[in-house]
């Protein structure tokens, strides 16, 4: 059973078919990669996902389990947690309210402890000299280390994160990365990562959809996908170069 | 020459009534910092505390256990403000956020109108009052009406439990979070339409007490919400919309100006003083002392 499954979803913005037919399928515990060129629809696909958009056709499937119809706040409920490109956060809120809110908004127990957790995660982003700092007034890679903090606060069944990695320093890309393989690995938790930086997703990822046109253009490895010509011509071409 | 005495009794009950019409405003400010929306009722809101307070004084209670009618009433107009919530203002903000504030205007608009031929149809359009046996209380050498001053702590410690929870609950801290980003909650796993029903619940309670605390001081109409909602209004637009301290501090302010211009020049033009410095606001700094420009991160 797949962690997250996305089964024919269409979805249509006026005259522009943003989601055509999409079917993709992150599994129990891998790290997917999903790529393509800019209005591939690979936004589109994860608000799809996420219960931002209502597709026009198709299914979502959380670990074997419809979230089709069901609102942002309880497909996040479920365990499925995306991050934004722009990173919304709670710019108020110090970085430790930020980290405390995504626990208490999905914790699953009452017992549970958010100071601790915020703590550990406050370690784990290295953001510890901010921790009583306002959001507002972090750095765009600060942010999307919170960000990331915010996902993780409580443990999730598949992690949706769109361009986690753009523009934003090589040291927090590091630390982001870290991040990601350290929770697959401790929670078993699947990921689907939108992003451009092919040398990351090299690493990250051993299996890797590309986006083409609202379209699944090709699944397969990265090694594999930079062999056909149709991907090359389209995308990689110009993003291997 | 004025007497000191004068001055410190002028400075005493204007800071008791600002922090009454800070309640107001803050009910208006805090439903708009979640809801992102302006609840034109809120008067209404007020009324129907007033109201509550007096049938529970008259006819339930007797006026020595006042206290426990605003307790009463406020909640009464709390859960008032859960079902209007529910009933009328969730269905609109189902929908995307395109006209919603343009729905919401006429919805509680309507709601004012409803509310306000709802109590001069049964109650007349007669004016009633709880009465206060509170005794006098003297402040060195100045006595002040009792049921007003119990109206000034009994409004300081509403506000405090208000600052207590946004604080220090988990709660609050979703409140404040929605204030911020409603987007934001949302994706963090937080059911914003049900938050939306606690702060208009409490926004409006904020108003239910307000009635309730000045029933034996403005009287109880069906329509007492009117001044003291224009107030509100006055409040929120002097302090900045969606800033609670502002909405205390410029309350007070209010209360301040209002209390000097009528001991020291005109008390007919009571209701008028508070307009000039709102003029004066909006030519100085029209986002309010507090108010912000636009909203990040």
């Amino acid at each position: 059973m797949a962690a997250l499954e996305a089964i024919g979803l269409r979805k249509r913005f006026g005259t522009l078919q943003a989601a055509n037919d999409v079917t993709l399928s992150v599994g129990q515990g891998e790290i997917r990669g999903l790529i393509g060129p800019n209005g591939a629809g690979k936004t589109t696909l994860v608000n799809l996902v996420t219960g931002v958009y209502v597709p026009d056709a198709g299914e979502v499937k959380l670990a074997g389990r419809s979230i089709g119809g069901l609102a942002m706040h309880e497909i996040a409920r479920r365990g499925l947690v995306r991050s934004f490109q722009v990173t919304r956060l709670f710019g108020g809120l110090t970085v430790r309210e930020n980290l405390l809110t995504a626990f208490y908004a999905r914790r699953t127990s009452a017992d549970d402890d958010g100071e601790a957790q915020a703590e550990r995660m406050i370690r784990l982003t290295t953001l510890g000299p901010l921790a009583d700092t306002p959001a507002k007034k972090l750095s765009g890679g600060q942010r999307a280390l919170l960000q990331m903090g915010c996902g993780f606060m409580v443990p999730g069944r598949c992690y949706v994160l769109d361009e986690p990695f753009a523009g934003i320093n090589p040291v927090i890309k590091e630390v982001i990365l870290d991040m990601i393989v350290e929770v697959n690995r401790e929670q078993g938790a699947a990921f689907l990562v939108v992003s451009h930086e092919m040398a990351i997703i090299r690493k990250l990822c051993p299996q890797v959809t590309v986006m083409m046109e609202g379209r699944v253009a090709a699944q397969g490895t990265l090694d594999e996908i930079a062999r056909l010509p149709a991907v090359v011509a389209g995308y990689l071409g110009k993003a291997l170069e | 020459m004025y007497s000191t005495e004068l001055v410190v009794q002028t400075l005493i009950s204007g800071i008791m009534i600002g922090v009454l019409y800070a309640l107001m405003a803050l009910g208006i400010t805090f439903i708009y910092s979640i809801m992102r929306m302006i609840n034109w009722a809120m008067g209404e809101f007020y009324m129907i505390g007033s109201y509550l307070q007096y049938m529970l004084v008259a006819w339930l209670l007797g006026p020595d256990l006042w206290w426990l009618a605003i307790v009463v009433s406020t909640a009464g107009v709390f859960m008032l403000g859960l079902f209007v919530q529910w009933s009328l203002l969730k269905p609109i903000f189902r929908k995307p956020p395109e006209a919603r504030d343009d729905y919401a205007t006429v919805v509680t608009l309507a709601l004012l109108l409803m509310l306000r031929s709802l109590a001069t149809g049964i109650a007349g359009p007669n004016q009633f009052t709880p009465g206060s046996n509170l005794p006098i209380v003297m402040v060195g050498p100045m006595p002040l009406a009792g049921a007003r001053v119990a109206a000034f702590v009994f409004a300081l410690a509403a506000l405090w439990v208000f600052w207590a929870v946004l604080r220090y609950t988990w709660y609050g801290l979703a409140l404040r979070a929605t204030s911020q980003s409603r987007v934001g909650v949302q994706t963090a796993g937080i059911d914003v339409l049900r938050v939306d029903r606690v702060a208009f619940g409490i926004g409006v309670a904020l108003a239910g007490l307000a009635g309730a605390l000045l029933a034996p001081v403005f009287l109880v109409f069906p329509t007492n919400g009117l001044i003291t909602t224009v107030k509100g209004f006055e409040i929120v637009v002097i302090g900045g919309l969606g800033s609670i301290p502002g909405a205390l501090i410029a309350g007070v302010l209010l209360g301040l100006i209002e209390s000097f211009g009528a001991a020291f020049v005109d008390s007919a033009y009571q209701n008028i003083y508070g307009f000039g410095l709102v003029l004066l606001i909006l030519v100085l700094k029209p986002n309010g002392l507090f108010g912000e420009r636009g909203r990040e991160a």
